[in-house]
């Protein structure tokens, strides 16, 4: 009977050595490559717009839903690349969400599971409306003089942050599994680095495209570059 | 052996884990399936997503029971108690179509809900956590002040209107998690709110929120927690308990000029007759979810003239544009032209080929005009017009005084007499809820009385009496006194 717990033991031991000793390093170590991504949308922007009808010193008088913003080259912003199969610990960064000019700044925010700093700026009332699945969804008020509530956000998802007090209001909270991921800036490129070498497929999600991939090989001490193209 | 202690573990978990549904009777959800089909599914929908047959029709629409998503809970986290959703099924949701099933036996009302938490049987996999309401504060013109202070800092006016009645910017950009929209609740009218009008009540949906709806929680938005209290206090001043409905509209007999203005002070004295009014659902286009559900009937005559004052809430001010089919907002009162010997009334409905209606009708951008009915859709002005009117409108509500002739000088108008029962209804058009034509909210028939003047007689004879007795009882001891 001993035998066969210090066998066993001792099997879970050497498992454990090698699972630890083949995890890669922590963002920052040494020996990881760089993906620069570009994403790219042929078709064109759209860009709803809305008469405001309230709160217009703060929110103007017209507001806009960037559904899906298009810059130079093609470039499309507000798009989350990441390497879903890449293994890497998520850190603890605290991540934050302003409420500003009655809008989400930024419109796309991602972050590795954990807490959301979710600012309002504006010195008006919002309220923090979320559409998620996996995690709990929420709807709190915050009134003017609450100007920082913090949200946990434990699992994996793309969630859809509102506003009903102005209905205009949409934001993103992309909860990414491990710490290798970029949103996408105006021109439609987002840098990934410290990626652990080896062959990955990248994933390029849109709120309103919708999810295209593509295979890569990282390499050490390199950077690859992805194109990745958006379609309807 | 075995099943006897896993019955104790159940049981403990039951009375330690969940102390709030003790008092609930487990429900049998194959009994409770039996039930639903009879009694929910025309609305419901046979797979509890809130797509059954009438679901088109209803404003707000039915629970989707598959999203596991309840407005009216108790609880601080998502899940309904038992009896949370048990109080919903007996007493029905004011103000919606969900009626109350109190006629159903108990056990069934168990059952049935049993059956609809199965159809989203994940959700409830979770525990019910009770809500705990900071300490309650009594209602006091402090409490009052503290709680309309809060109104105004957590900006509830955005949604509810600066005074309550549901008209704030927001509103029509509000929506429901289906994509469904929603109406703000009219604070002034406690008796139409979907979870009830109990203090309690109201604190926990400010402070827990209404799930699924644009409603958010406020229990850690707020400065002080005890400020959901406040807050409560706040919104039960500003409307009445109850619509104190009224079964017959008495006409009080001024002797002075009676003011066009229908803000002066001269209206505020006189006791309002509150009238329900339901949708038109008899001829096409027919109105399920009317808009106006209440009117406040004020009125009085003099020797020459009799006005109506009304009072009713509307959260917009529309005028017509049948492009964004927004139409002007209108209201109009029903009278036979001519009274008539027995109870023979025309039909309610705008009259009929064979009986017209007299209607005197204020319209946004028209004013006053009067006109003769056969029927909602054939109605023809009377040249000539008599009556004279003026509204106002703010913060959601109109106020109008519509003035006329006493005594009409043809057959197409009536003739109001004092002492004599009139009859009346009212109509009443939300232009911009697209109402228009047939498409209003209406009531029946009730009856109007022209009070008899108050003669000065009254402060004669009663002294006078009072002498006469007096003298009487003197004189009757003083003979007595003689005889003895």
């Amino acid at each position: 009977m001993r035998k066969v717990i210090g066998t066993l033991l001792a099997i879970a031991l050497v498992t454990g050595v090698a699972l630890v000793a083949n995890r890669p390093g922590p963002a920052g170590a040494q020996g990881g490559g760089t993906i620069e991504a570009t994403v790219t949308y042929a078709g064109a922007p759209v860009v709803e717009k809305l008469k405001v009808n309230k709160d217009t010193e703060k929110c103007g008088t017209e507001a806009s839903i960037e559904k899906v913003v298009v810059g130079a080259n093609k470039g499309l912003a507000n798009a989350v690349v990441s390497v879903p199969g890449a293994k890497g610990v998520p850190k603890a960064v605290k991540t934050t969400v302003d409420q500003h000019g009655c809008k989400f700044v930024p419109h796309v925010t991602a972050m590795t599971p954990g807490e959301l700093d979710l600012k309002n700026s504006d010195d008006i009332l919002h309220n923090i409306h979320t559409y998620s699945t996996a995690n709990p969804s929420i709807n709190k008020a915050q009134p003017k003089f609450k100007k920082v509530m913090t949200e946990k956000f434990e699992k994996p998802e793309m969630i859809k942050l509102t506003c009903d007090v102005h209905s205009w209001m949409l934001g993103w909270v992309a909860v990414m599994p491990n710490p290798f991921f970029g949103v996408t800036g105006a021109d439609g490129t987002a840098k990934i680095e410290n990626v652990p070498p080896g062959k990955y497929t990248v994933e390029a999600w849109h709120e309103t495209l919708g999810k295209q991939t593509k295979e890569v090989e990282v390499k050490a001490g390199q950077a690859t570059k992805v194109a990745i193209e958006m379609k309807k | 052996m075995r099943p006897g202690v896993l019955a104790v573990v159940v049981g403990a978990l039951l009375v330690i884990g969940i102390p709030s549904l003790v008092a609930a009777q487990a429900g049998d959800a194959t009994a409770g399936k039996a039930v639903y089909e009879l009694k929910c599914m025309g609305c419901h929908g046979d797979k509890g997503d809130g797509k059954g047959a009438a679901a088109e029709l209803l404003m707000p629409r039915p629970r989707d029971f598959t999203s596991g998503l309840y407005k009216i809970r108790t609880t601080a986290n998502k899940v309904p108690t038992d009896q949370d959703l048990f109080r919903i099924i007996t007493d029905g949701m004011p103000g919606t179509s969900m009626p109350s099933w109190a006629v159903l036996p108990d056990r069934d009302r168990w059952n049935l809900v049993a059956y609809i938490k199965a159809f989203a049987a994940d959700k409830f996999k979770e525990a019910p956590k009770k809500l705990e309401l900071p300490k309650e504060v009594a209602s006091s013109a402090e409490s009052i002040k503290r709680g309309k202070e809060m109104f105004e800092a957590i900006e509830c006016h955005k949604c509810h209107g600066t005074e309550g009645r549901g008209d704030g910017p927001s509103r029509a950009e509000l929506k429901d998690e289906w994509g469904h929209p929603i109406a703000p609740a009219n604070l002034t009218k406690r008796w139409t709110f979907r979870g009830g009008a109990f203090r309690t009540e109201i604190a926990t949906r400010l402070a827990a929120g209404v799930l699924g709806t644009p409603m958010p929680t406020f229990i850690d938005s707020v400065e002080k927690p005890e400020d959901i209290w406040h807050l409560t206090n706040f919104i039960l001043s500003l409307g009445p308990d109850s619509p104190h409905y009224a079964t017959l509209v008495g006409v009080t007999a001024v002797s002075d000029a009676i003011p066009d203005d229908p803000n002066a002070d001269f209206w505020k004295k006189l006791t309002p007759n509150n009238i329900p009014l339901m949708g038109q659902v008899i001829v096409d286009p027919r109105n399920f979810n009317p808009a106006i559900d209440l009117v406040s009937v004020r009125a009085v005559y003099n020797d020459r003239e009799i006005a109506f004052h009304l009072t009713w809430d509307d959260p917009t001010q529309s005028t017509d544009d049948p492009g964004k089919k927004l139409y002007a907002d209108a209201i109009s009162l029903q009278f036979p032209p001519q009274p008539s010997s027995g109870s023979e009334r025309p039909y309610f409905l705008m009259g009929d080929a064979s009986d017209a209606v007299y209607l005197l009708r204020w319209e946004g951008g028209k004013g006053v005009t009067e006109s003769t009915a056969n029927g909602p859709t054939k109605i023809a002005a009377i040249p000539g017009a008599e009556a004279t009117g003026k509204a106002v409108y703010a913060s959601g509500q109109y106020r109008l005084v519509m003035k006329r002739a006493l005594v009409s000088k043809d057959a197409t108008r009536p003739t109001f007499t004092p002492k004599a029962f009139m009859p009346v209804a009212f109509q009443a058009w939300d232009g911009g809820a697209g109402e228009t034509g047939a498409r209003m909210s209406l009531t029946s028939w009730y009856y109007l009385r022209l009070e008899e003047p108050q003669s000065s007689r009254r402060f004669v004879i009663p002294p006078v009496v009072a002498i006469l007795t007096l003298a009487v009882m003197l004189l009757v001891v003083r003979v007595a006194n003689r005889r003895a």
